[in-house]
């Protein structure tokens, strides 16, 4: 009992990773219909940047002598991090998203592909091969309850997902930008009649997302302190998985399946051994799609990557 | 015996009645109209005895054969044509493939045929090249034939539609209204058009329409859907003066 | 006042134009005959002619590596290629014009598959003697091939029927792993499989029915997407065929008995550049049989309109099933092709980083198109050799032409093209006036 409850806890930090990245994919294709390939580069790009950010911020204490203690560092890493990293989001759209809009689904699908790799291989080419260790900001702490150990850095991660979810859920229902961004995901073409420009709609889903994955990013530095450029090809790709089976339309079913797949992933590595982890875990999301083809929460149209 | 026949068909879309005891024969070289106002279910009762999808209640017979529980392709093959409302055409394709791809059917060679481009095929293909031909000449869009069909004119697209549906040997034939968004000139030629079709294939129209001048002069009997159900049936000399069915069209004149 | 002559006719006497007219009156098998020649020439006099312009070495990929790598040699490169490859074709061309084009004339009027044969035999001589130069160009010549296959099977499927399947490293890793298991397993004495189980000679004609086992596990396992299909397109099967994807190469990781993350290795030397050369024509033409038949088009049809094509008597599931099935059996001969070319396999050659190479290929080259698969394919290839210098920065510039090619032509530069060898093998007229 104590090991299921351990696998809980551990299946709600894994999950709170999916569930971010998951959300910046959910927004995306939603609301303007496209497979953005390039946003699990953009949760790598996002930790960087924090590492870069965190490391200034420490570099600012070392210098300057000003005692901030490693809790408010984290904080302001995460906003600022959050804040620069919508710009690399708001920067895809325009780059790469924008002038596709007209074109087939497939075509601008392939492009965030594209703009995935170059972010990975920019990377290489500026940081080098070697990894980088993210700063410890928080002294880890253990907690007991009973037979189930909870770290403090487990619980700030599942309390900052919940807590940015809970922000997104507010901003999207009782927000005039929200309402749009609702409206568009019923029906795309009607939005922009009544006056909201998607122009405007576009890089704010972007760059809601994008600071959504960065936020991923750090707390997952924050727990797995070595990165990688190719780290968002592990997570990407499944929170992508993850998007889709929570269904077309629904922020919640995103954050939803999120949290299912890290569950999955969790307790099918604690009963099979672990190497068959991907295995029957993508098993079983091919079952659940086999019997349910529109996700948990999907509106009943699919929308066909048309040429 | 009826060519095509359909027993007290009902219909629910979850708890939405749709369509409510229905009932349709048709005699080979018949010409029947089906009108209502729009919402009525004229287009789910073709969807409905096309096979896309399977009615809650009832039979449907065509030709002796029963059609439910078969899929679209086969009620198709078994001699029912159609064309839609909104001329579902392909976007990448010639108007000659159009024709052609409707003899999909009628395909005598099989996969390995088409793999290996073996002389069988191509002479299959050649016959059903001269088939279409034939069929769009009678259309009077041959010359389109290697253009693609959402390049031509509205009025030439319909009839690339029209040449489609016949292209399956159909026994009866489901138009959904035919006429629609064209200007009177193209309407007369429509209707010469669907003369010269059920005189020359000898095949049974049954037609949504909403122009009710051209339902009362191609169709010799006319049938009158409001909420899913018929409200009358008959002639269209009975059907014009049918009090119901002119207060479903126009309202009903309240007397005080 | 005299009026130049060239203002009143401008372009008729041009040397554009001429040039223009010039070009478009050689038959195919006219080029063909060139291409010959000027192998010919490189295979005799290449090493003397490299020497005398200072080059240390023939140039392998036609120079384009040089460029990057010695910038200096670039003069005495330019200077090798209009001496071994541009003058001796345009020679050769120039002479045989006449000639060519009756012997076009000639093959038109006999069926289309000796034309085709006599075509692909002058071709192949041309490739067999180019690629003796050097290993290098062996092996990237036999990897554009199989590049080719991989493409035109992406393409029946993401193309003609207009899916977003990203399963085809998966169907690729499947084809590989059969194929090698059998050579492994029944004709070579390796460490994974222990001792030939048959005699080794037989090996090299069983090669075949290995690739063809390795399509049909390719095939068996395409059900897995095309079932679903019937009911979900889109979006939801692309997830379903990431799905499929990550299974395979996890399952592979899993099973030691076929060598687990590590692979396997010594399969023997069946790919060669006949095999794979017969294999790649195989294909394009069984393909380009099947698009261009009616069978074929019900593809497009499903596509363009699913509902429709339903109507109007395609059986729909039949066509995807048929469409998932025959794609992914062409991706797994391919496989096979590659890693007896290889002659190494291991699950990570058939990941995100080789779908990734299999879409840019098909949507750089072209959708619902023969011609812009095989573009496609061979531009890819060789472009991500000639950039091997750059190393990481390879993967800068490929991304970036793809992006480009996507805004400017979002289905691919060559989509929605029939490919018809018998249009291409026709007798040019000849159209020069002295």
């Amino acid at each position: 009992m104590d090991l299921f409850l351990q696998n809980i806890v551990n299946g709600l930090q894994w999950g709170s990773f999916y569930a971010l990245i998951a959300l910046g994919y959910s927004m995306v294709y939603s609301i303007l219909m496209l497979f953005n390939f390039a946003h699990g580069d953009v949760f790598m790009v996002g930790s960087y940047i924090g590492f870069g950010v965190a490391t200034a911020l420490l570099g600012f204490v070392a210098v300057t002598g000003i005692p901030l203690p490693g809790w408010l560092i984290l904080i302001l890493t995460i906003l600022f991090a959050m804040f620069f990293t919508s710009f690399v989001g708001m920067f895809i759209e325009r780059v790469g998203y924008r002038p596709l809009r007209d074109a087939p689904r497939a075509s601008a699908a392939i492009t965030g592909l594209m703009i995935g790799i170059i972010l990975e291989t920019g990377n290489l080419a500026i940081l080098g091969a070697r990894r980088l260790s993210f700063p410890q900001l928080i002294e880890s702490a253990t907690y007991q309850f009973g037979g189930v150990f909870v770290t403090n850095k487990k619980i700030l991660i599942v309390g900052v997902s919940l807590g940015l979810m809970y922000l997104l859920h507010r901003f999207i229902q009782k927000t005039k930008w929200g309402m749009a961004m609702r409206a568009m995901s019923f029906d795309f073409q009607a939005v922009p009649l009544m006056g909201v420009s998607i122009n405007k709609i576009a890089p704010l889903t972007f760059a809601i997302g994008s600071a959504l994955a960065s936020a991923a990013g750090i707390l997952y530095g924050l727990a797995y302190p070595v990165l990688d450029p190719y780290m968002g090809i592990l997570l990407g790709w499944k929170a992508f998985v993850a998007a889709i089976l929570g269904g077309r339309g629904s922020i919640l079913g995103a954050a939803l399946a999120g949290f299912l797949l890290g569950f999955i992933e969790i307790f099918v590595a604690w009963i099979f051994p672990s190497t068959l982890r991907d295995v029957i875990a993508y098993s079983i999301i091919l079952l659940i799609l086999t019997f349910r083809p529109h996700g948990f929460f999907g509106q009943a149209h699919s929308t066909q990557l048309r040429l | 015996m009826a060519l095509l026949r359909v027993d007290n068909m009902t219909h629910y879309f979850g708890g939405l009645r749709a369509v409510h005891n229905y009932n349709l024969i048709l005699e080979p070289g018949h010409i029947v109209g089906l009108i209502g106002p729009n919402g009525a279910g004229k287009t789910t009762i073709f969807n409905l005895i096309s096979g896309i999808h399977s009615p809650t209640e009832g039979n449907i017979e065509l030709d002796g054969h029963n059609l439910i529980g078969h899929r679209p392709h086969e009620i198709a093959a078994l001699g029912l044509g159609r064309t839609f409302q909104n001329l579902l055409l392909w976007r990448h394709m010639t108007v000659l493939e159009h024709v052609k791809m409707a003899c999909y059917s009628q395909l005598e060679y099989g996969i390995w045929g088409a793999f290996f481009g073996s002389r069988f095929c191509r002479q299959e293909e050649k016959r059903l090249t001269a088939k279409a031909m034939h069929l769009l000449e009678t259309f009077d869009v041959a010359r389109f034939s290697s253009q693609l069909a959402v390049s031509l004119p509205y009025g030439a697209q319909r009839r690339v539609e029209m040449a489609r549906a016949m292209a399956t040997n159909p026994k009866v034939l489901f138009l959904d209204e035919p006429t629609a968004g064209m200007t009177p000139d193209e309407l007369n030629r429509m209707i010469s058009i669907i003369r010269k079709i059920h005189e020359e294939f000898n095949v049974a129209i049954f037609l949504i329409e909403h122009r009710l001048k051209f339902v009362m002069e191609l169709c010799e009997r006319i049938q009158t859907l409001v909420f899913g159900e018929i409200i009358s049936e008959g002639t269209p000399e009975e059907t014009k003066n049918n009090p119901q069915v002119i207060e479903a069209y126009l309202g009903r004149e309240d007397i005080h | 006042m005299d009026i130049p002559d060239h203002t009143l006719q401008p372009d008729k006497k041009g040397f554009k134009a001429r040039l223009k007219s010039f070009v478009a009156s050689v038959p195919l098998i006219g080029w063909f005959l060139g291409f010959l020649g000027a192998v010919l020439v490189e295979y005799y006099l290449g090493d003397l002619i490299s020497y005398y312009l200072g080059l240390p070495k023939i140039p392998v990929l036609f120079g384009l590596l040089t460029v990057i790598k010695k910038p200096l040699l670039i003069p005495g490169t330019i200077g090798y290629l209009i001496l071994v490859y541009g003058l001796p074709i345009l020679i050769i061309v120039k002479c045989l014009l006449k000639p060519a084009n009756r012997l076009a004339g000639f093959l038109d009027k006999r069926p289309v598959t000796i034309a085709a044969l006599v075509h692909l035999g002058i071709f192949y001589g041309a490739l067999h003697i180019w690629a003796d130069i050097s290993d290098y160009r062996l092996l990237v010549l036999k990897l554009t091939m199989i590049g080719i296959m991989l493409t035109l099977s992406i393409n029946v499927i993401n193309g003609y029927m207009g899916e977003f399947s990203c399963s085809h490293p998966g169907f690729m890793a499947l084809g590989a792993y059969t194929a090698s298991t059998i050579t492994l397993l029944f004709f070579t004495n390796d460490k994974q499989f222990g001792d030939a189980l048959l005699p080794e000679v037989l090996g090299a004609y069983f090669f075949p029915l290995a690739l063809i086992a390795g399509g049909i596990a390719a095939a068996l396992g395409a059900l897995v997407i095309a079932i679903p299909s019937f009911r979900t397109r889109g979006d939801y099967l692309a997830i379903i065929s990431l799905a499929f994807l990550f299974i395979v190469k996890s399952l592979i990781e899993n099973l030691e008995i076929i060598g687990g993350p590590r692979g396997m290795s010594s399969q023997p030397h069946y790919s060669t550049l006949p095999t794979v050369f017969i294999v790649m024509v195989l294909c394009i033409w069984i393909i380009n049989n099947f698009v261009r038949s009616t069978m074929g088009k019900a593809l497009n049809a499903v596509r363009d309109n699913e509902l429709a094509a339903e109507v109007m008597t395609v059986n729909t599931r039949k066509t995807k099933i048929i469409t998932f099935m025959f794609g992914a059996f062409w991706a797994g001969v391919a496989g096979g092709l590659f890693a007896h070319v290889l002659r190494y396999v291991n699950p990570g050659s058939f990941g995100i980083q080789r779908l990734a190479e299999i879409l840019a290929m098909v949507y750089f080259g072209g959708l619902n198109s023969v011609t812009g698969s095989i573009v496609g394919a061979v531009s890819i290839n060789i472009l991500s050799e000639a950039l091997r210098p750059l190393e990481i920065y390879k993967w800068i510039i490929i991304p970036l032409l793809l992006i480009l090619v996507m805004l400017f032509r979002p289905t691919g530069l060559i989509a929605f093209t029939e490919f018809k060898p018998k249009e291409l093998m026709k007798p040019r007229q000849e159209l020069i006036k002295e």
